[in-house]
C-alpha cells in the first residue's frame, strides 16, 4: 500500500460501502415496520366492513353477514379469511374462502380490544387481527363477539421484496456513481503530486533544471525547498569545478619553475634545494586554498542552525591546548542564543583560522565577543588581540593572499583570506580595524 | 626519548624514522592503527606522532583508546586535510598538538621538543639550571652565556637529564631512551658520552653538574631556576 491514491481509494470505498449498507438496512427496517402497520390498518377496515354488513334478527341479535363487502372472502383460498366467534363457543361464522380449513381462533377479545399476530396455516404464513365487539339486543342483554380477519403474508412479502429490490438497485447505482466521482476527485486532487514527480523526472533526465510552474500551497514549501537544494547543489558543483580549474592552473607555475630548475645544469645543490623548498611551500598553499574553497558548502535552505557559542568554546579549548606555553588570556563575551545558519564545518573553519591568528600574534590577551541583533537575527562576532596589528595599507593585500600568490606578507597566514572567502560565500562581511587593545580587530557579521 | 610514529605512508614513515633517529630519538614505527595501539600499550613511550587517516583503526580512535588505557604521553597528530573540524576533533579526543602535511622537519622537531618539555613539567622553552641553560627550541646550550657545541646524541643525554633535574636516572632508563631495543646494554658507550658531556660543560671541574650515583645511575645536580 505504497500509493497515496490507492490508500485514499481503499479507505473511501470502505467508508462508502459501510455507509450505504447501513442506510439500506435502516430503510429496509423502517419500511417493514410501516408495511406491517398498513396490513394491520387494512385488516381493521375489513373488520369494520364485516360489521357493517352484519344483519339483525327480529330481537335485535346479530346475524352473520350475508352479502360480503369483499369478494375475496367468498373465493376459496383467496388469501383473505374471516371468522366470527361468540364468547368461548365455536365459531359462529366462517368465510367461504377458508373452505375446509379453520383458523384457530385466538383468545376472545374484550370489546374494543385488538390483537395482531402472525401464524402459520397449512404451510402458509398469515397475519391476523382479532377484534372484540359487544352487540346489544332489544332486551338489553349484550353478546360478546370476536371478529378475526387474516391475510396471507404473500401480499406483504411481495411489497417488501419489491421495495427491497428498488432500494438496493438505487443504492448500488449511487455507490457506482459515488465511487466514480471519488476516483475522479482523487485523480484531480492528487494531480499536483504527479506533476511534481514528472517535473523531477524531467530534471533527472536533464530536460529541466528546476521545478517550474505553480504548485498548490500545501506543496509550495516542498517544491521551493527542492528548488533551493537543487540551486545550492549547482552552486557547490560549480565552486568545485572552478576550484579544480584554478588548482590545475595555479599549480602549473611552480611546476614549471621546478622543471626548469631540474634541467638547469649550472645551478648548485643548495640553490636547487632552496628552489624546491620554496615551490613546495607555494604548492602546498595553493592546494590548501583551493581545496578549502571547494569544501565550503555555503548557506542552504534546510541547514540546521549552529550555536556560535559552542563552536567558539570548542575552538578556544583546542587553541588553549596548542598554545599552552603562551598562557593567552581570553576575555569572552558570548550571547549563547546566537546561531549561524549554515554548515558547522564552515563556521569552524572561519573562526578556527581567525582565532588561531589571534592566539599566534597576540602578546597576552584576546577578546572574543558574539552578539545577536534581536530583531533581525543578524549575528556579529568580533575578535581583538593586542599583537602588532595589520597596517591599514596592507589590509587589502592580506585579504587577497591566496588569490595572488606572489604576494607574501610576513606574519600573516593564509588563514585570514581563507576565512574572508568563506564569509563572502555566506553573504557576510569581514571588517579589519585597529583594536583598542593595540592589535587587530576583526569584525564578522552575518545577515540572517 | 622514545617516540612512536604511526603513519601508513611508507615513504614518509621511513623518512621520519631516519630523521628522528639522526636527531637522537629512539623511534618505533607502526603502519596502521592496530599496530600503533599495540606499541602504545606495550612500550614505555615519551611521545607519539599519529596520522589522522590510518587504516584499520583511525587516528582519532587510536588516540581515544590510548587515553582510555591511561596512556598520558603527549600526542602530536598529523593531518593531510588542514580543516579545523579535524583538528578540533583530534585535540578534543586527547591529542596535544597538530601539524598539517606537508611540514618542514624543523617544525616537527620544534613541536616535539615543546611537547616533551611540557610533559616533564617545564612550561618555558628554555631550561635554566644554574649557569647551564638549554634552549629546547633552538636546541642550543650555553654555560654562563657562552655557547657549547654538542652532538645530537650528547644533546639528547643532557636534555633528558635536565628535564628530570634533581631525579636519579638509572642507566637502564637513560639507555632505553637513547637506543633501540636491541642495543647491547653491557657496552660502556653511555659512560663515554657522560664523560664527554662533563668535559664540554665543565672543563675546569668547578660545577660538576652530573653526579654519578654508584649502582643507581646519574643525577643532574643543579636545581632548576625556572619551570
Amino acid at each position: 500500500m505504497h500509493s497515496l491514491h490507492s490508500r485514499l481509494l481503499l479507505a473511501a470505498s470502505l467508508v462508502l460501502a459501510g455507509f450505504l449498507g447501513a442506510t439500506g438496512l435502516a430503510l429496509d427496517k423502517a419500511f417493514r415496520v410501516s408495511a406491517e402497520a398498513a396490513v394491520q390498518d387494512r385488516l381493521q377496515s375489513h373488520i369494520y366492513a364485516l360489521l357493517a354488513a352484519a344483519d339483525e334478527d327480529e330481537n335485535g341479535r346479530m346475524l352473520p353477514p350475508q352479502e360480503l363487502p369483499e369478494p375475496r372472502f367468498s373465493k376459496p383460498d383467496s388469501g383473505l379469511y374471516a371468522v366470527i366467534s361468540e364468547d368461548d363457543k365455536q365459531s359462529l361464522w366462517r368465510s367461504s374462502s377458508l373452505a375446509e380449513r379453520d383458523i384457530e381462533t385466538t383468545t376472545q377479545q374484550l370489546p374494543g380490544e385488538r390483537n395482531f399476530s402472525r401464524f402459520a396455516l397449512a404451510d402458509r404464513q398469515l397475519y391476523a387481527l382479532a377484534f372484540g365487539v359487544a352487540w346489544g339486543d332489544d332486551t338489553g342483554t349484550e353478546a360478546l363477539y370476536t371478529f378475526t380477519v387474516a391475510e396471507d403474508t404473500a401480499v406483504f412479502q411481495a411489497e417488501i421484496d419489491s421495495f427491497r429490490s428498488t432500494l438496493w438497485r438505487w443504492l448500488g447505482g449511487m455507490a457506482v456513481v459515488l465511487l466514480l466521482a471519488q476516483g475522479f476527485i482523487l485523480r484531480w486532487g492528487l494531480r499536483p503530486l504527479r506533476t511534481v514527480t514528472t517535473d523531477l523526472q524531467q530534471i533527472e533526465k536533464g530536460h529541466s533544471d528546476h521545478l517550474e510552474g505553480h504548485y498548490p500551497k500545501e506543496l509550495a514549501g516542498l517544491t521551493s525547498s527542492l528548488n533551493s537544494l537543487i540551486e545550492h547543489s549547482k552552486v557547490v558543483q560549480s565552486r568545485y569545478r572552478n576550484s579544480l580549474d584554478d588548482l590545475a592552473h595555479s599549480l602549473k607555475t611552480p611546476l614549471a619553475i621546478l622543471q626548469s630548475g631540474c634541467t638547469d645544469k649550472d645551478a648548485d645543490a643548495d640553490a636547487n634545494n632552496m628552489l624546491v623548498s620554496e615551490q613546495v611551500d607555494r604548492m602546498d598553499e595553493i592546494i590548501n586554498h583551493q581545496l578549502q574553497r571547494a569544501a565550503v558548502s555555503g548557506r542552504y535552505t534546510l541547514a540546521r542552525p549552529v550555536p556560535v557559542g559552542k563552536v567558539v568554546e570548542r575552538l578556544l579549548r583546542s587553541l588553549d591546548k596548542v598554545y599552552r606555553d603562551k598562557q593567552v588570556k581570553v576575555e569572552l563575551a558570548l550571547d549563547t542564543s546566537a546561531t549561524f545558519t549554515g554548515d558547522e564545518a564552515d563556521l569552524t573553519e572561519i573562526l578556527g583560522n581567525l582565532l588561531e591568528n589571534a592566539y599566534k600574534y597576540c602578546k597576552h590577551t584576546v577578546q572574543v565577543q558574539v552578539s545577536t541583533e534581536q530583531r533581525t537575527g543578524d549575528i556579529e562576532i568580533s575578535i581583538a588581540d593586542d599583537g602588532p596589528g595589520i597596517a591599514a595599507d596592507q589590509v587589502e593585500a592580506v585579504l587577497q593572499r591566496g588569490t595572488r600568490m606572489d604576494e607574501s606578507i610576513p606574519g600573516q597566514g593564509i588563514g585570514l583570506s581563507m576565512a574572508n572567502e568563506i564569509i563572502t560565500v555566506y553573504g557576510g562581511q569581514l571588517a579589519i580595524a585597529a583594536s583598542p587593545l593595540g592589535g587587530t580587530l576583526l569584525r564578522i557579521s552575518f545577515h540572517d | 626519548m622514545h617516540i612512536l610514529v604511526v603513519e601508513d605512508e611508507a615513504q614518509l614513515r621511513e623518512q621520519l624514522r631516519e630523521r628522528l633517529r639522526a636527531a637522537g630519538y629512539v623511534v618505533d614505527v607502526a603502519a596502521d592503527g592496530e599496530e600503533g595501539l599495540y606499541f602504545g600499550k606495550e612500550y614505555p613511550l615519551d611521545l607519539a606522532i599519529i596520522d589522522i587517516g590510518l587504516p584499520k583503526l583511525s587516528g582519532i580512535e587510536l588516540i581515544r583508546r590510548l587515553r582510555a588505557h591511561d596512556k598520558h604521553f603527549p600526542i602530536l597528530i598529523l593531518t593531510a586535510r588542514g580543516n579545523w573540524q579535524d583538528k578540533v576533533d583530534g585535540l578534543e579526543t586527547g591529542a596535544d598538538d597538530y601539524l598539517v602535511k606537508p611540514f618542514h622537519f624543523e617544525e616537527l622537531e620544534a613541536r616535539l621538543n615543546a611537547l616533551l618539555r611540557r610533559a616533564s613539567g617545564w612550561s618555558k622553552p628554555v631550561l635554566d639550571c644554574g649557569p647551564i641553560s638549554l634552549d629546547t627550541g633552538k636546541q642550543s646550550i650555553t654555560v654562563t652565556g657562552n655557547p657549547v657545541e654538542l652532538t645530537a646524541f650528547e644533546y639528547r643525554v643532557l636534555e633528558y637529564l635536565m628535564l628530570h633535574a634533581g631525579e636519579v636516572i638509572s642507566k637502564t632508563e637513560l639507555t632505553d631512551n637513547l637506543y633501540e631495543q636491541d642495543y647491547d646494554r653491557d657496552s660502556n658507550v653511555l659512560e663515554v658520552f657522560i664523560g664527554r658531556l662533563r668535559r664540554k660543560l665543565d672543563p675546569d671541574n668547578s660545577l660538576s653538574p652530573i653526579e654519578t650515583l654508584r649502582g643507581r645511575g646519574y643525577r643532574f645536580r643543579l636545581d632548576a631556576s625556572n619551570g
